[in-house]
This record gives structure tokens, sequence and C-alpha cells, in this order.
């Protein structure tokens, strides 16, 4: 028989420990786990809005209706496009800026005020402000380039799908840039400079050494950063629902829209549902997977994770 | 940097002044437009500096019976949004400590989950959390955004305050406890005190992060008093002037920005924190 006063006298740390994380694991599990779990039952069901209950089981008909529907492949294809298209822009134009404001000018730090700024951007305004910058009557857009001639008449910038979608990244690569900008200015900061002056002495120019030594050095931090990148992308609602609420013709319908539609327009929380699943599973194989692959390689074949 | 030629000034001056415009313009033109007469906005011409100064777009947009609600908005917006901050800091603290300082199973294996959920889709948890809030007529009321943000932002708060603790020096601790102090006094009168630069930082973000936060109002409110601010920008953007439109952004934007520049050394801290990981 176990001793129960001196268990917990043995383990006090420990209990001790494990009760002040439970709070926070307690609302954890109510916000995340139990709505994923209910979330995963009703994507293999009808759920009946009035009577909020499961109406009956449909197996995978979700699903199966999801993967034959045109308009759900292409949600999930625009999706992929809009993420990457995001991540890339706002990776290479926040490299620039950082490569820019590492060298040494007058107003540099105010310069670099000012990127940081979109950064306090909520991406509501952040709609808001790009819808009036492209707006068709009113935007600065239209009206400098009828002024330069290089439109003949104004264009309605959100009417055509393809524009829309870009108009939109542009609103996000805007409002991300700031963030990648800091961190790729850390990491140039902690560069050593040695390597390039060694590579300097050697006969390498400019672009050898920004191929072979910048870019090779500046990857680990880019990696990890491009993809929270494309997860944020994949998770961009606001500045949709401002600037085009998914349309013209749904062109502008990303697959987390598509679940907002499913859910709280057309009242299909089953569907809804299982195409949340599907937009997790994009995010896990993103995210989580390289996550742990880290964490189990860190702990079986590295040895400075721990300190 | 003297002897630099004169084509490398000229490059990097070049793009200087471009990335200043593309980043800065935008906000420019936002706060442009929300200072000028609605005709000055709609007239043709090109003006990069105000002709005329006007405040009324920001008075018609605060009249409490304005369709978009932005008084209201903010107002409700500032009690949600100080009630997570609070709210998700009494639930991280005791958290984080144990999870820096304090050795338990599975301890790792929280954190890993912690970090994970947050990148997650919220969507996910918005459907059934929807169905449990009306199924008990909890939907409408500032319960019903506070306890939602703060369950979205514990896992960043958890992992903020942690980083602090982790970087308070051991012995400090160690001495308190050698003269007896027990954990939840070593917790209240050492560690409370001395990560108040993380509590800070903790508090700023989770007020950022509520008060930016747009799908979880869109969906568990309806009733217009019960608006935030970011829904109430929204709702401006239904209506056609312009004016009023750029005016209710601002509004959004100002108590973000103050925070922002105010805090500034503590929020970079918390980024540069991370990036070292």
């Amino acid at each position: 028989m176990i001793n129960s006063k001196s268990f917990f006298y043995k383990n006090k740390e420990k209990i001790l420990a494990f009760l002040m994380v439970l709070p926070s694991l307690f609302v954890i599990f109510f916000t995340y786990l139990y709505p994923a779990i209910f979330t995963f039952i009703i994507s293999f069901a009808e759920f009946d809005l009035i009577r909020l209950s499961i109406k009956k089981f449909v197996g995978f008909k979700n699903f199966n209706y999801l993967f034959s529907s045109y308009f759900f492949q292409g949600s999930v294809i625009r999706t992929i496009y809009f993420g990457l298209l995001i991540c890339f822009s706002t990776a290479i134009i926040s490299f620039l800026i950082s490569l820019l404001l590492n060298e040494n000018f007058y107003g540099k730090t105010f310069l670099r005020v000012v990127v940081v700024l979109p950064w306090a951007v909520p991406s509501v305004v952040s709609g808001v402000l790009w819808g009036q910058m492209f707006h068709a009557d009113i935007g600065f857009l239209n009206a400098l380039l009828f002024k330069i001639g290089l439109i003949q008449e104004y264009k309605i910038w959100l009417a055509e799908p393809l524009t829309a979608l870009h108009v939109i990244a542009i609103s996000e690569i805007w409002k991300a840039t700031p963030f990648m900008t800091l961190f790729f200015l850390a990491g140039l900061q902690s560069l050593p400079t040695d390597t390039f002056e060694a590579a300097s002495v050697d006969g390498a120019n400019l672009f050898q050494r920004t191929y072979h030594i910048l870019i090779p050095l500046m990857l680990p931090i880019a990696i990890p950063l491009m993809l929270v990148q494309f997860v944020l992308a994949m998770k961009a609602f606001d500045t949709i629902f401002v600037l085009t609420r998914g349309g013209p013709g749904g062109g502008t319908t990303t697959l987390n829209y598509f679940i907002y539609q499913e859910a709280f327009e057309t009242f299909n929380l089953g569907r809804a549902s299982a195409a949340a699943y599907v937009l997790l599973i994009i995010t896990f194989a993103v995210v989580v997977v390289p996550i742990l692959t880290r964490f189990i390689f860190n702990r079986y074949w590295g040895n400075n994770y721990e300190k | 940097m003297k002897n630099k030629s004169f084509s490398y000034n000229l490059i990097i001056y070049f793009f200087a002044i471009l990335v200043f415009l593309t980043m800065f313009f935008p906000l420019y033109g936002l706060i442009l437009t929300s200072i000028q007469p609605e005709n000055v906005i709609r007239s043709k011409n090109i003006t990069f500096f105000p002709s005329s100064i006007v405040l009324y777009h920001f008075k018609e947009v605060l009249n409490p019976n304005h369709i978009s609600q932005i008084y209201e908005g903010m107002r409700n917006s500032f009690i949600v949004s100080i009630l997570t901050g609070i709210l998700s800091i009494l639930l991280a603290f005791p958290a984080a400590y144990s999870l820096s300082r304090l050795k338990f199973p599975g301890k790792n294996l929280i954190l890993i989950s912690m970090i994970s959920v947050y990148f997650l889709p919220t969507i996910l948890f918005i459907i059934p959390m929807f169905i449990f809030l009306v199924s008990y007529n909890l939907d409408d009321t500032i319960l019903s955004l506070v306890v939602p943000y703060t369950a979205f932002i514990l896992p960043f708060v958890v992992w903020i305050l942690k980083t602090f603790i982790d970087r308070l020096p051991l012995e400090v601790e160690e001495a308190a406890k050698i003269d007896g102090c027990s954990t939840i006094q070593l917790l209240l009168k050492i560690v409370l005190p001395l990560i108040r630069p993380g509590l800070l930082s903790a508090f700023i973000f989770a007020f950022i992060l509520s008060w930016v936060e747009f799908l979880t109002p869109l969906i568990f409110t309806n009733n217009l008093k019960m608006s935030t601010v970011a829904l109430g920008l929204f709702r401006s953007t239904v209506d056609i002037k312009i004016g009023q439109q750029a005016a209710a952004a601002i509004l959004t934007l100002i108590p973000v920005t103050i925070l922002m520049v105010v805090f500034q050394r503590y929020i970079t801290q918390v980024i540069f924190s991370g990036a070292d990981k």
C-alpha cells in the first residue's frame, strides 16, 4: 500500500508545479481541445442549428462533397497560392529593407520607426486603408495612374477576381513586412563581420559574398519566419472581409473565408467543420511537423536543447 | 561611411526614400482623408497637403447615434481588452513560473503544444464555441468576448512571461528558499516584483491583440451596443462617406499606436527574446 502522506510529501514540488499550470491548461482544454473534438465530430454529421444538436451522422459525405466541389478545390489552391505569395514576397521585401537599414545613412533611425509603423495597424484598418488607396472613384492609385497617363479611365480594382486577390495580398504584405524586417535586422547585426572581410580579402565580389555567405547564414532565421507567415496568411480574414467579402464571384475566397461562409452565412456547420479540418491538416503539415521534428531530433540526437 | 562613393550614396538614399514612401504613404493618405472635407476627397486632383483641416468626420463618427457605433465600440473594446489583459496574466503567471522553474513530467509536451495551438486556425474553435454560447444564451455579452480572447492569447502570454522568468538569476530564489520561503511566497514576494517589465509587456500584447480582434466579435455579437471598435470600423465601410470611414480607421488605430510608441522598448524586447530561440 502506498503511504499517501509520504507520496504527496515526496512529490510536493511536482504536484504544486502541475497545480500552477492547471488553470491555464483548463482554459486551453476548453477553448482548443474540446472545440477541436467537437468540430471533428460534427464534420461527420449534419448539424441542426435550430435545435442546436446533431441531426444525423453522414459519414464522409461532407468531405466527399468538399473534394468534389470545384469551388472548394479552387479555394484550396487559392489559399496555398495566397500563402506562398505573401510569405515569399514579405521575406524578399523584408530582407531587402533590413539590408538597407543595416547600412549607415542619415535618417536611418527615423526610417526604422516608419518601417515598424504598419505593424501597429490592425488588419481591419489595413483593409480599409488599402481599400481607399485602390478605391475606384477616390483612390490615390487611380488618380496617379490617370495623371501620368498609364490608364485612360478609372479602373475598378476590386471588381476583377485576380486583381482583387492581389490587392488583399498587398495589404497583408504591407502589414507583415515590419515584423520580419526586425527579425532579419537582428540577424544581420549578429552576423560575424570577419567572415565577410575574409571573403572580401580572398577576392569574392558582392554577389558572391551575398550568395555564398549572407544567404546561407540568414536561412535559419528566414525559414521559420516564412513558415509562420504562411500560416498567418492562410488565417487572413479581416482584410478579405473588409475589402471583398470573398468576391467577386468567389475569386478571393480563401479556405478560411470559405469556412466562415459555410458556417455563418449558409449555416452548414457540418460542411464548415469538415473544411476547417482540411485547413487544420494543411496548417499542421506546415508548422507542427517541423517543430516536432526539430524537438524530437534535438531530444534524441542533439545535445544543446536542454541547458 | 565617408569614403563611400557617390553612386553608393545615391542608391542608398533612393531606396530609403522608396521604402519610406511605400511604408508611410498609405497611413499618411488615411490621415489626410480623415481631416479633409468630403468634396476635396472626391475631387480628381491629387493633393499631398491638406488645403483645409476639418474635424467634423471625427465628431460625426463619435456621435452615439452614428450607424458605426465607434463611441460604444471604443468603450467596449477598452473594457474587453483590459479585462482580457488582467485575466490572461492571472492565469499565465503561475503557469509560466511553473514551466520555467519547476520540474514535472510532461512539461515539454505542454510547452510545445501551447506554442503549436497558437498557430492553429481560429475558426476551427469558433464554430463549437458559437454553438455553446448560443445554447446557453451567452452570446452578446462581455464575457463571450473576454473568455475566448483570453484563451486565444493565453499561450502567447505564458510564453512572454516564461522568457522573462527564465532570465532572472536563480540565486535570488535559492537564497529565499534557504531562508524558509514557500513556493507561493517566493512567487508573490520575489518573482512578481522582479518581472514587472514582463507583466507590462504581456499586458500590452494582450491589450493590443484583443483590441484588433475582428472575427470573434463578428460572430459572437449581434447587438450594436456590444459592438467593438474593429466591428464599428467595418460598419462604417458600409456607408459611403469616405471621410468618416477614414476617421473611424484612425480612431481604431490610435490606442494601439500610442501603446506601441510609448512601450516600444518592451515590445522589441519581447520580439528579440524570441529571436535567439
